[in-house]
């Protein structure tokens, strides 16, 4: 047993937050540059866990991880969720970004995350994932309305959305509990990433504005609220590793160590969000300043592949 | 103690009630301070045309100079009615006229109170700076004194309407090297001086309601100052005492209306088959109970001795918690809509984000605290 990463994957998470920083800073979500995906495609990155027939690099959950809790951080690109778990699970690999479906029952409409120069969408089912086509337009199968798959903002500023019909024709796993908690278990990284980037936010904060002269954190009301900004964090990255190592074995309590995962990540990035605004005071409730992003990803994360309560009682 | 009210004050809710059923107006407010601006004043001179706006104020001044009683009945019809949030008017009628009535010299009332209460006057509050939030004290916006004018440098922050206001309470150093709570004043500014930049800011849900104010030389006359030259703090603390205190009674008084809103909204999706959100649901309205009942508590308090007492932090550190949980638990019922949630959007999610106000806004949650653990219960002081 051992739950720290080893000095490789040390290297691959430190260099992947130095990119980010550099190329995708938290700040500048909402406007990320033109030719990010291919950035983000020629450091490999949507296909760390695909095969390497499949161009992919073959690593475990465990690194993937790692450096998806780091991606989430700076509240990187929904559609590197769905990617990788296409990558990981499909003979065929897949060209470019595939956009990220959120369950629904069919016939849809389906709402489409992060549609924006993806060709193809995945969908998670229950005990499988499911890709299709993005069509440019859809028949709305409940209202009979012809619908164009125009792109609209989400309440998470750095996420585009779009509407689509359920599609008949598509590739899906079988046989397999893997795919799905896959794809959980990122989006639980996302969110671990999410609260962090929260609390670093509200730290550095509480170290630097200072009232009654003093810096805020010297406040035991600030210095207790950033703490359990910490441990929240904490208690979700903790589990997160629990959960990548139980999938790489292919443990037979998986399926509850990443919904467990998913469920804390979730937690701990809606309060820490929340709790980031609080310690901001004013500048913490404006568009200016950065601190509503990361609360905002965190209620756009908590529908992707939420933890269902029968896998947590199960 | 008793729970009923006298044969006259039911008979003033029933006027109430049906004025306000004639005259709710069907169209939303808008959002944007500078949209709504139009709306506020017109829905307010309505209210002081038919006798609504200063209930409780003295008739010297276009009040009515009714019981503080009364004014809360005229509130809680108000909400249950669905009547607009008075918006760009809530300083000037909620605090800014409050403290003119308790502070201000014979002819600052007589010039001032009127114009708010007719919704001609906007007012915001300029206490806020930069580098002074939560520590007030620490103000530096200076007025030095130039023969019988003030001229005003420095700049204030969070604004609230500062950009489509006509007057604001404006707290500044007047002493030179004075230090905290000492040698500052409380006075009257009008917004359309020269020298004044206004800056708006947007805020998370998209609104550009408050605002950054810059004063570079800005000259007003001497006589604008309120309750005397060096007084700032005494009377700044009696504007924060009417803004947390009888400011907010129309909120709290909204509260019971969302929660039967939300449990009905529950019901109709199904929802509240959840045990955890029906139980949620069970404790807001209990709790949301509790706030009249601690409103109700507050305003015999007033009418007894003339004063709101302490407990008057406990009702808002505990209403404004209780809003954004209220307002939590209104996304939650939405489901994935929240999602969809665009600037400009007018729903639950806007009312939630905005909602992170109440606990930063006239103070935040941790400095209620401080006032309730060092004045209700004796703690020493931290600061
Ligand atoms: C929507 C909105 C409208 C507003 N409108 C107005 C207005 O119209 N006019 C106006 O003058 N101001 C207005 N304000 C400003 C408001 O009064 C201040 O934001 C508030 O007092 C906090 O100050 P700050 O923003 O500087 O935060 P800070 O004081 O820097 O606080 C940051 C954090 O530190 C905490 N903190 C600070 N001191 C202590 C302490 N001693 N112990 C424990 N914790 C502490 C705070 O609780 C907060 O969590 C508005 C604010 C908002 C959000």
């Amino acid at each position: 047993m051992d739950l720290t990463p080893n000095d490789e994957q040390i290297a691959f998470q430190t260099a992947t937050t130095d990119w980010c920083r550099e190329h995708m800073a938290l700040e500048a979500a909402r406007d990320r540059p033109d030719g990010l995906w291919d950035q983000l495609e020629a450091m490999g990155l949507p296909r760390l866990t695909a095969p390497e027939a499949n161009g992919g690099l073959a690593l475990d959950h465990a690194t993937e991880a790692l450096v998806f809790a780091e991606l989430g951080r700076f509240l990187a690109p929904i559609g590197l969720l769905s990617s990788a778990v296409a990558n990981r699970w499909f003979a065929e690999p897949f060209d470019g970004k595939v956009a990220l479906a959120l369950t629904v029952e069919e016939p849809g409409p389906l709402r489409v995350l992060d549609p924006v120069d993806s060709a193809a969408v995945l969908l998670l089912q229950p005990g499988s994932v499911r890709v299709f086509d993005i069509p440019d337009r859809f028949l709305n199968q409940m209202t009979r309305q012809q619908h164009v798959t125009a792109h609209r903002p989400t309440i998470d500023l750095s996420t585009m959305q779009s509407e689509q019909g359920w599609a008949t024709t598509a590739v899906w796993t079988e046989d397999d509990v893997r795919p799905p908690l896959h794809l959980q278990l990122l989006a639980a990284a996302y969110a671990v990433g999410c609260a962090d980037a929260a609390r670093d936010m509200a730290a550095d904060y509480a170290r630097l504005r200072e009232q009654f002269d003093r810096p805020i954190g010297w406040f035991q009301a600030l210095k207790h609220m950033c703490s359990d900004m910490a441990v929240r964090a904490a208690a979700a990255r903790s589990q997160l590793y629990y959960a990548a190592c139980a999938l790489d074995e292919n443990a037979a309590d998986a399926a509850f160590h990443v919904a467990a995962a998913k469920r804390l990540a979730d937690q701990g990035a809606l309060d820490n969000g929340r709790a980031n605004i609080q310690v901001h005071g004013g500048i913490g409730m404006t568009d200016e300043a950065a601190a509503h992003l990361p609360l905002k990803r965190a209620h756009l994360l908590q529908f992707i592949a939420p933890a269902a309560r029968e896998a947590l009682l199960a | 103690m008793d729970i009923g009210f006298s044969p006259e004050e039911t008979h003033f809710r029933e006027e109430c009630r049906d004025w306000l059923h004639a005259h709710v107006p069907a169209e939303k407010r808008p959002l944007d301070a500078a949209d709504a601006i139009g709306f506020d004043k017109a829905w307010q001179r309505r209210l002081f045309d038919a006798g609504w706006a200063g209930i409780n104020w003295p008739t010297d001044y276009g009040g009515r100079g009714l019981s503080i009683v009364q004014q809360v009945i005229w509130l809680e019809e108000y909400a249950a009615a669905h009547a607009p949030w008075i918006g760009a008017n809530f300083v000037g009628v909620n605090h800014g006229g409050p403290t003119l009535i308790l502070n201000a010299s014979e002819e600052q009332k007589a010039y001032h109170l009127p114009r708010i209460l007719k919704g001609e006057a906007i007012w915001c509050q300029g206490f806020s700076e930069p580098g002074a939030g939560s520590d007030l004290a620490g103000i530096k916006t200076r007025g030095r004194i130039e023969g019988d004018e003030l001229v005003i440098n420095g700049s204030k922050i969070w604004t609230s309407f500062a950009h489509v206001a006509d007057w604001q309470e404006l707290v500044l150093r007047t002493e030179e090297g004075s230090l905290r709570h000492k040698g500052l004043s409380w006075a009257i500014c009008d917004m359309h001086a020269p020298g004044i930049t206004v800056r708006p800011i947007r805020k998370m849900s998209g609104q550009t309601e408050f605002a950054e104010v810059f004063y570079d030389d800005v000259r007003i006359p001497l006589t604008n100052v309120v309750g005397g030259l060096g007084n700032g703090w005494k009377v700044a603390m009696s504007t924060l005492s009417f803004e947390r205190g009888t400011g907010f009674i129309a909120d709290q008084v909204k509260q019971s209306h969302e929660i039967e809103e939300l449990i009905a909204a529950a019901r109709a999706n199904g929802m509240i088959k959840d045990d955890r959100i029906a139980g949620h649901l069970a404790q807001l309205r209990a709790e949301v109970a509790a706030v009249r009942a601690m409103t109700y508590r507050n305003i015999s308090e007033v009418v007894r001795t003339g004063q709101p007492g302490p407990e008057a932090s406990v009702i808002r550190l505990f209403t404004s918690e209780l809003g954004q949980r209220l307002e939590r638990m209104a996304v939650l019922l939405m489901g994935e809509a929240i999602i969809d949630f665009a600037y400009g959007d007018d729903d639950a999610v806007g009312d939630y984000l905005r909602g992170f106000a109440a606990t930063i806004a006239g103070g935040t949650a941790q400095i209620q605290r401080d006032i309730i653990g060092e004045r209700l219960l004796g703690l020493p002081k931290s600061r």
